[in-house]
C-alpha cells in the first residue's frame, strides 16, 4: 500500500512538472496550429537561465537562503525562457507564418538542436550533468501509512507552483481582454484581426507565457532532482506535447490533466508493468500512441478536426 | 537616415576591433610543434587515444587525455624514441560503445598510429579492441575492469585471451567486486544490500561480482534494480528499494548516475550509504549529490600516497591542464608510458613499419616499468600483476582512501 | 545534323540603370566595367603571388610556401592560391572575349576569389593570434589576403555593374557519339573531382592540422569555378545532353561511382567514409519514398535502419547476439528488409486514421520506444549500452570483404569491396525509387501528398497505398542497416537516436525532396562536412541547427528542386515565384 501511494506521490510530482510545460505547448499549438518542438528546449533553457543567475550574478550569501534564492531563480528562469521564446517566434517561426505545414515543422526541429548544443557548446560545464541547488527545504516529510510514504519538499513545492500557475492562467485566459484576445485568435485569426486584435502581439504573448511557464518548470526541475543536463529539454518536451494531446490540444485544464497522467503512468507502469522502471518512459508512447490513433481530440478536446 | 546611421556604427565598431587587434600575433619562438632538441627526421608516430572527452563522463576522460599528453610530451623531451616525434591523437568516443567504434577504425586506418590508450569504458573497449586487433594495434586501457575483456566470455571457467593486442593497467572486477564486498559485509556488517546496476558491460558486470561474493558471506540482497544510464530521476526505483528496507546500496556503475541517485536515497529518507566501484571515483560525485559516509573501490593505490606517483602529480601540476587527473590519471599515465616504453624497445634505432607492430606487442607483453602506481607488468591475458585496490569513503566532501589492500579470496 | 550556335543574348547589352540599394555605386562603375573586371583578375592573381602569413605559425607552415612571393619563384604557388591564380586569370581572359553572359560569369569567379581570399585570411587570422598575421609584424609584411580579397571583390563590382545578362541556353546538338564521348570525359572529370574533393586536406587528426580549411578553400573556389560555369548555360546545356542519353548517362555513372577506388580516394579511410555516406544516401532515399513522395512525415525513420542492423548483427554469428546463428549475407539482407518492412508496416498503420504533424508524432514514439527497447537490451536482441561488438566482416567463400584486394600490380585498400557493394546498393536503391516514382503507385503517393481527400475521391485507395510507402521506405533502410552492421562491425541503439532521424530528414530536405539524386546530394553533404571538418566537430550541431532553420527560411525545396513537386514545401506562394526570378525551375505540375 505504501509502495502504492509512493508511486502516486511520484507520478503527481512528475506530471506537474509535465504539466507546466504542456501548458505552452497546448497554448502555441491552439493559436497557429504549429508543434513547437523547440519548446523542451526553452524548458531546459530556463533552467539554465536560472542557474546562471544564482551562479554568476547573485552573491552567494543571498543564494545560501532558500526564501531569497527560490524567487530570483524563478523569475530569472522565467525571464529567460520568454525572452528565448519570444525571440524564437520572431525570428524562425514568424517569416514562415504562411508557409506550408512541414516547414515550420522542420523549423522548430532546427530550433531545437540550435537551442540545445548553443547551451552545450557555450554554457560553462554544460557538456556533463550539472549540480542545482535544492533552493527549498531539502529533505522529506514522510506520512505514516504502512512503511511510510516519503514527500520530498521540492517535489510539494513542485506540484504547488505548478498548479497555481495553470489555475491563475486559466482565469486570465477566461477573464482578460487579453485572454478573450488570445481565444478569438486561436479560433479564427482573420476574424480576429477584423475585430481589431493584432495577431503578432497575440502570437507573442502566448509564446511568452508558455516560455516563461517552461522556464519555471525548468528551475523547479532543477530545485528537484539537484542536476541539470542539456537532454533534459527534449525527452520532457515531448512527454509534455503528449500530455498536450492527450488533454485535449488547445486546452489549458486538458494539458494539466494529461500531464498528471503522464506522471501516473510513468510512475505505476515503472512499478507494475512488465520490465520495470526500465520501461517508464516506453509506456508513455504507448500511450501516446493509443490515444492519437483512437481519440486524436484528448479527454477534453471538442469534436474531431481534419489536420492534415 | 537610420540605415546610413547603422552602417556608420558599424563601421566605427569593425574600425576599433581592427585597431584592437591590429598586428597582434600568437607567434612562439620555437615553432615547428614540440620536437625540442631531439632529431625527429623519421617523422612522426601517432599514440591515439579513446575516452569520453565531451557528455557525462568527460570528467574522467579528459583527466585520462591530459595524463596521456603528459607521457607524450615527456617522450618527446626526453627523446625515447629516436628519430620520431610523438604525436597524441585523441578521439572522443562519447562513452558510446557504436563511436568509439568509429574511433577505432579511424584510428587503424592511419598507418602512423602505433598505440592506443583507452578506453574508459568496457562497453566501449568491447567494439573498439576487436578493430585494433585486427591492424594489430596495441591496445591499453587504464580503466577497463570488465574480466572477460582480457579472458574471455568464460573468464570463471575457461579463460581464453580474446584479443593479445589488448592490455590493462587496471585490476578487474573479478577482483574489484568482491573486495568491496568483504568490506562492505565483514568490516561495515551491512547485511541487507540492495544492489542497482546500469545495465552496462562494466556496471552490471561488477553488480553480479559483488552480489556473489556479498551472498557468500552471508548477507542478503534485499533487492536488485536496473536504473538507465542516462536517467535522472529516481524515485520508481527508490520507492521500490525502500520497500525492501535494506541498510546499504550498492551502485554498479558511474557517477554521473551514482550522485543524483544517493541524493535522491537520502531524500526518500533512506540515509543509507550508497557504494560503488572506480566509475564513481570522480570530484564530480559528490557535486551531483553523492553524501558523507558513501564507499567506493578504486583500483591500484591512491596515488597522493604513493611515493612513485609524486613525480606524476607534480609533473601534471606543472603541465596546467585545465582539468584534475581524475581517478584514472595515474593509471593513464602509466599506460601511455607502457606504450612509448615498447616503442622505443621495438623501434631501437630503425624505422617503423608494420612489421614492427609485432615486435612492440611483444615488448608491451614484456613489460617491466616502474610506474606512477607501482611496478607495471602484465599475465598472460594482459592483465596488470598489480593487483591492489583502495577502499575510499566521502569525508569532507571528496573522497579520501581509507585503506588499501589486495583481494584474498575467502 | 547540323550544329547550330545560338547565343540567345544580345553581347552588347545597353547601358544597365542599377536601382536598389547599391545603385548608385554601380551606375558609378558602370563605364568603367571592363576596365574593373581586368584590374580586379590581376590584383586576384598579384595577391596569389604575395605572402600570406608573416611567420611560421605554431602548428606548421601555412600554407606550405607562406612567404613565397612573385619574386622568389613565379611557378611555386599551389594549394589555394594556385586556384585563386587560375580564377583570376580566367576572369581577366573572359573580360577580354566576347561571350554570352560575360558579366554573370566574371562575377561567379569573383566570387571563388573573394571567399577562398576571405576565408583563408580568416583563418590565418585566427590561427595567427591576430591580424598581424596577414598584415604586418615583426619586419615581415604579408598582404596576400589582402589584396586578393580586394581583387575579388573589385571583380564582382565591376562584373555587376556591367549588368547580369541571363543565363544562356544553348541549344546544340551534336553527332551521338561525340556527345558520348563528351558525357564520357565530363563524368570522367566529375569523378576526379570528387576524390579531389574528398581527398583535399588529407584526413587530418594531429599530423596534419589544416585538413579542415584546405577542404573549405577548395570548395569556396570550386564553387566560385560552378556557379561561372552555370552562368555561362553550360552546366544546363550538359544536364539536357545527359537527359538526352539517359541510359548511358546512368551506366557511365555508376561505373565512374566504381573507379573511385582506383583514384586519390582509393585509400582505406576514404572508403570507409564513402561506405558510411552511401548506406546513410540509401536510407535517406528510403525516407524520400515515404517523406518526398507520398508526403507523410516520419521522424522516427532511423529506427528502420536501426531494425535492420540489429537483425543483421543477430543473425551474423556475433559472440554476443542472443540468435547465434550465421547466415550468408545475402539471405541476411533480404530478412533485414523484410523484418523491417513489417515494422514499417505496423508504424504506419496508424496512417489510417492519423494525419499530418499527428502523424509525425506517432513515428517519433515508435522511434523513441525503438531507441528505449533497445537500450533495455530487449529480448537480449540488442546488447543494451553494451551495444553488439565483434560482428564478423561479410565472407563470400574465403574472401573477406574488408581484405585488401590486389590486381596485378595494382593493391586496392580493404574497405574497397564494401564501397563497391555500398554503390551497388545505391543504384539499386535508386532504381527502385525511379520506377517507383513513374510508376502508378509513384502517382498515387503523389496524389495523396497533394491533397489526400482529392485522391481518395480520384478512387485512389489511400490507406493500403500509405502503408506500402512505409513498408517500402522501411525495407530499403533495413537492406541499408544490414550493410551499416557489418560494415561498423558494432550496432549500439546510439546509433539510431531522434537526432540521427531529423539528420536523415535534412539529408532528404536539403538534397530537394521526391528527387532521386537529391537525397543522395543532401546525405553525402550532411556526412561529409562533419568528417571533413572534425576541427569545428564542437560547432557542429549548433551549425546543422541553424542550418536547418535558414534552408527552411530560404530554400525550402533543397538544392535541386522536384520539377513535379508542388505543395507541402516548394509552396505555390506567388512572393516564392517572385524570389526564385525567371531562372528557376516552374513549379507547376507539367
Amino acid at each position: 500500500m505504501s509502495t502504492f501511494l509512493s508511486q502516486i506521490a511520484n507520478g503527481l510530482m512528475f506530471g506537474s512538472l509535465i504539466a507546466l510545460i504542456a501548458i505552452g505547448y497546448t497554448m502555441v499549438y491552439g493559436i497557429i496550429t504549429l508543434i513547437n518542438f523547440a519548446h523542451g528546449e526553452i524548458f531546459m533553457v530556463g533552467a539554465y537561465g536560472g542557474l546562471a543567475t544564482l551562479t554568476y550574478w547573485v552573491p552567494t550569501a543571498v543564494v545560501a537562503q532558500w526564501y531569497f534564492a527560490l524567487p530570483i531563480a524563478l523569475v530569472a528562469g522565467a525571464l529567460v525562457a520568454m525572452l528565448v521564446a519570444i525571440a524564437m517566434e520572431r525570428f524562425a517561426y514568424r517569416p514562415l507564418r504562411n508557409a506550408p505545414r512541414l516547414a515550420p515543422l522542420i523549423t522548430a526541429l532546427g530550433v531545437s538542436v540550435a537551442l540545445q548544443e548553443a547551451v552545450r557548446v557555450f554554457y560553462p560545464g554544460a557538456t556533463a550533468a550539472i549540480p542545482f541547488p535544492p533552493l527549498f527545504l531539502d529533505g522529506a516529510f514522510v506520512i505514516p501509512i504502512g512503511d511510510g510514504v516519503v514527500i520530498r519538499y521540492t517535489g510539494v513545492l513542485l506540484i504547488v507552483v505548478s498548479l497555481a500557475l495553470a489555475f491563475a492562467l486559466e482565469r486570465f485566459v477566461e477573464r482578460t481582454r487579453l485572454g478573450r484576445a488570445m481565444r478569438a485568435t486561436s479560433q479564427d485569426r482573420d476574424v480576429a484581426r477584423l475585430m481589431g486584435i493584432d495577431p503578432d502581439r497575440v502570437i507573442v504573448l502566448t509564446f511568452a507565457i508558455g516560455g516563461a511557464l517552461a522556464g519555471v518548470a525548468g528551475v523547479l526541475y532543477g530545485s528537484y532532482l539537484n542536476n541539470i543536463n542539456i537532454d533534459m529539454g527534449f525527452q520532457n518536451g515531448i512527454f509534455a506535447f503528449t500530455a498536450a494531446v492527450l488533454g485535449g490540444i488547445g486546452n489549458i485544464r486538458g494539458a494539466v490533466v494529461g500531464g498528471l497522467v503522464i506522471g501516473l503512468v510513468r510512475a505505476l507502469g515503472g512499478q507494475y508493468l512488465p520490465g520495470g522502471t526500465a520501461y517508464d518512459y516506453v509506456w508513455i508512447f504507448v500511450v501516446l500512441i493509443i490515444v492519437l490513433v483512437f481519440r486524436p481530440q484528448g479527454f477534453f478536446g471538442e469534436s474531431e478536426r481534419v489536420r492534415a | 537616415m537610420s540605415r546610413t546611421r547603422k552602417v556608420a556604427t558599424t563601421a566605427a565598431l569593425l574600425a576599433g576591433v581592427l585597431a584592437l587587434s591590429a598586428c597582434s600575433t600568437n607567434r612562439e619562438e620555437a615553432s615547428g610543434g614540440g620536437g625540442g632538441t631531439c632529431d625527429t627526421s623519421k617523422g612522426t608516430l601517432v599514440i591515439g587515444f579513446i575516452a569520453p572527452l565531451s557528455g557525462s563522463l568527460s570528467a574522467l576522460g579528459l583527466g585520462m587525455k591530459n595524463s596521456t599528453d603528459l607521457a607524450v610530451n615527456q617522450a618527446n623531451q626526453a627523446c625515447k624514441v629516436p628519430g620520431y616525434r610523438l604525436a597524441l591523437q585523441a578521439e572522443d568516443d562519447q562513452g558510446t560503445a557504436q563511436i568509439a567504434g568509429q574511433a577505432a577504425t579511424k584510428l587503424a586506418s592511419d598507418p602512423n598510429v602505433v598505440g592506443v590508450v583507452g578506453t574508459l569504458n568496457s562497453s566501449t573497449a568491447q567494439a573498439a579492441a576487436p578493430i585494433l586487433a585486427q591492424k594489430k594495434i596495441v591496445e591499453i586501457s587504464p580503466a577497463n575492469t570488465n574480466p572477460a575483456l582480457t579472458q574471455g566470455d568464460n573468464y570463471a571457467t575457461a579463460p581464453n585471451r580474446p584479443n593479445a593486442t589488448y592490455f590493462r593497467t587496471a585490476t578487474t572486477d573479478a577482483i574489484q567486486g568482491p573486495f568491496a564486498a568483504q568490506f562492505l559485509v565483514q568490516k561495515q556488517g551491512k547485511k541487507n544490500i540492495a544492489v542497482i546496476d546500469d545495465g552496462k558491460t562494466y556496471g552490471a558486470g561488477l553488480a553480479a561480482q559483488f552480489a556473489a561474493e556479498a551472498q557468500k558471506l552471508g548477507a542478503t540482497i534485499v533487492t536488485q534494480a536496473k536504473v538507465g544510464e542516462k536517467d535522472t530521476d529516481f524515485s520508481g526505483v527508490i520507492t521500490q528499494v525502500r520497500a525492501a528496507n535494506p541498510d546499504a546500496v550498492y551502485y554498479g556503475g558511474e557517477y554521473p548516475v551514482a550522485g543524483p541517485l544517493s541524493k535522491q536515497l537520502a531524500d526518500a529518507g533512506l540515509n543509507i550509504p550508497l557504494m560503488g566501484g572506480d566509475g564513481i571515483v570522480d570530484a564530480t560525485y559528490t557535486q551531483l549529490g553523492g553524501r558523507e559516509g558513501d564507499f567506493a573501490t578504486n583500483v591500484g593505490a591512491p596515488p597522493e600516497q604513493l611515493p612513485s606517483a609524486k613525480a606524476f602529480i607534480d609533473a601534471y601540476a606543472a603541465a596546467g591542464y585545465p582539468e584534475p587527473y581524475s581517478a584514472y590519471g595515474a593509471l593513464t599515465y602509466d599506460a601511455a608510458n607502457v606504450i612509448i616504453d615498447g616503442l622505443s624497445k621495438a623501434v631501437g634505432n630503425g624505422t617503423f613499419s608494420d612489421a614492427t607492430r609485432d615486435g612492440l606487442i611483444s615488448a608491451v607483453q614484456a613489460t617491466n616499468l616502474q610506474g606512477a602506481t607501482g611496478a607495471i607488468s602484465f599475465d598472460q591475458f594482459g592483465d596488470t600483476t598489480n593487483k591492489q585496490l583502495t577502499v575510499y569513503s566521502v569525508q569532507g566532501g571528496s573522497f579520501k582512501p581509507l585503506e588499501t589492500g589486495t583481494y584474498t579470496a575467502s | 545534323m547540323s550544329t547550330t550556335i545560338d547565343p540567345p543574348v544580345a553581347t552588347t547589352a545597353p547601358p544597365v540603370q542599377h536601382t536598389g540599394r547599391f545603385g548608385a555605386v554601380l551606375n558609378a562603375v558602370a563605364p568603367f566595367a571592363k576596365i574593373g573586371m581586368i584590374v580586379g583578375g590581376v590584383l586576384s592573381v598579384l595577391g596569389a603571388f604575395l605572402p600570406w602569413v608573416t611567420f611560421v605559425l605554431n602548428e606548421g607552415a601555412y600554407p606550405e610556401r607562406a612567404s613565397l612571393n612573385m619574386f622568389v619563384e613565379p611557378f611555386g604557388v599551389s594549394g589555394f592560391r594556385l586556384h585563386i591564380t587560375l580564377l583570376g586569370i580566367a576572369a581577366i581572359v573572359i573580360a577580354l572575349l566576347t561571350v554570352p553572359a560575360k558579366h554573370r560569369i566574371v562575377r561567379g569567379l569573383g566570387i571563388g576569389v573573394a571567399a577562398v581570399a576571405l576565408l583563408n585570411g580568416i583563418w590565418i587570422t585566427v590561427e595567427g593570434g591576430g591580424l598581424g598575421a596577414i598584415t604586418a609584424a615583426d619586419g615581415t609584411i604579408a598582404f596576400g589576403a589582402i589584396v586578393a580579397l580586394i581583387g575579388g571583390l573589385v571583380t564582382v563590382l565591376a562584373a555587376t555593374s556591367g549588368g547580369l545578362e541571363a543565363r544562356p541556353e544553348w541549344e546544340w546538338e551534336l553527332p551521338w557519339w561525340v556527345e558520348w564521348i563528351l558525357l564520357l570525359v565530363i563524368f570522367a572529370l566529375v569523378l576526379l573531382l570528387v576524390a579531389e574533393v574528398l581527398t583535399s586536406g588529407g584526413q587530418g587528426g594531429v599530423v596534419n592540422p589544416y585538413a579542415g580549411v584546405v577542404f573549405l578553400s577548395l570548395l569556396a573556389a570550386l564553387s566560385g569555378a560552378l556557379s561561372a560555369l552555370s552562368a555561362s548555360g553550360l552546366l544546363t546545356w550538359v544536364g539536357v545532353v545527359s537527359e538526352r542519353h539517359r541510359v548511358f548517362s546512368v551506366v557511365v555513372l555508376l561505373l565512374c561511382a566504381l573507379a573511385l577506388p582506383f583514384t586519390g580516394a582509393g585509400t582505406e579511410y576514404w572508403m570507409t567514409v564513402a561506405s558510411n555516406i552511401g548506406v546513410y544516401a540509401a536510407t535517406a532515399i528510403g525516407l524520400n519514398i515515404v517523406v518526398g513522395l507520398a508526403g507523410l512525415l516520419d521522424l522516427g525513420y532511423v529506427a528502420f535502419l536501426g531494425i535492420g542492423a540489429f537483425t543483421a548483427a543477430n543473425l551474423s554469428g556475433a559472440a554476443a547476439s542472443a540468435v547465434g546463428i550465421h547466415l550468408p549475407f545475402l539471405l541476411v539482407m533480404v530478412i533485414s528488409a523484410v523484418v523491417a518492412g513489417i515494422f514499417g508496416a505496423i508504424v504506419g498503420s496508424p496512417t489510417l486514421r492519423v494525419r499530418g504533424d499527428y502523424l509525425a508524432i506517432v513515428t517519433l514514439a515508435f522511434g523513441e520506444i525503438f531507441v528505449r527497447s533497445a537500450q533495455n537490451n530487449i529480448a537480449g536482441l540488442t546488447g543494451g549500452a553494451n551495444a553488439i561488438p565483434n560482428i564478423p566482416p561479410v565472407g563470400v567463400g574465403g574472401f573477406q570483404f574488408n581484405d585488401s584486394i590486389t590486381i596485378g600490380a595494382l593493391r586496392l585498400p580493404s574497405g574497397v569491396m564494401y564501397y563497391v557493394a555500398i554503390v551497388l546498393l545505391v543504384a539499386f536503391v535508386m532504381l527502385v525509387f525511379g520506377n517507383l516514382k513513374n510508376s502508378r503507385l509513384g502517382r498515387a503517393w503523389i496524389a495523396i501528398r497533394e491533397d489526400e481527400d482529392a485522391a481518395s475521391a480520384m478512387g485512389i485507395r489511400t490507406g493500403p497505398i500509405k502503408i506500402l510507402a512505409f513498408l517500402i521506405g522501411a525495407m530499403l533502410a533495413g537492406l541499408a542497416g544490414a550493410f551499416f552492421a557489418h560494415k561498423t562491425a558494432v550496432v549500439a541503439y546510439d546509433s539510431f537516436r531522434f537526432l540521427e532521424s531529423v539528420t536523415l530528414l535534412a539529408a532528404v530536405i536539403l538534397g530537394g525532396m521526391g528527387t532521386i539524386p537529391g537525397a543522395v546530394l543532401g546525405a553525402s553533404i550532411l556526412f561529409v562536412l562533419p568528417e571533413k571538418l572534425r576541427e569545428f566537430a564542437d560547432y557542429r550541431l549548433l551549425l546543422f541547427g541553424l542550418a536547418l532553420i535558414l534552408i527552411m527560411r530560404f530554400r525550402p525545396q533543397g538544392i535541386i528542386a522536384d520539377k513535379h513537386r508542388k505543395a507541402e514545401l516548394a509552396d505555390d506562394d506567388p512572393e516564392d515565384v517572385a524570389r526564385e526570378g525567371p531562372g528557376a525551375l516552374p513549379t507547376e505540375v507539367k
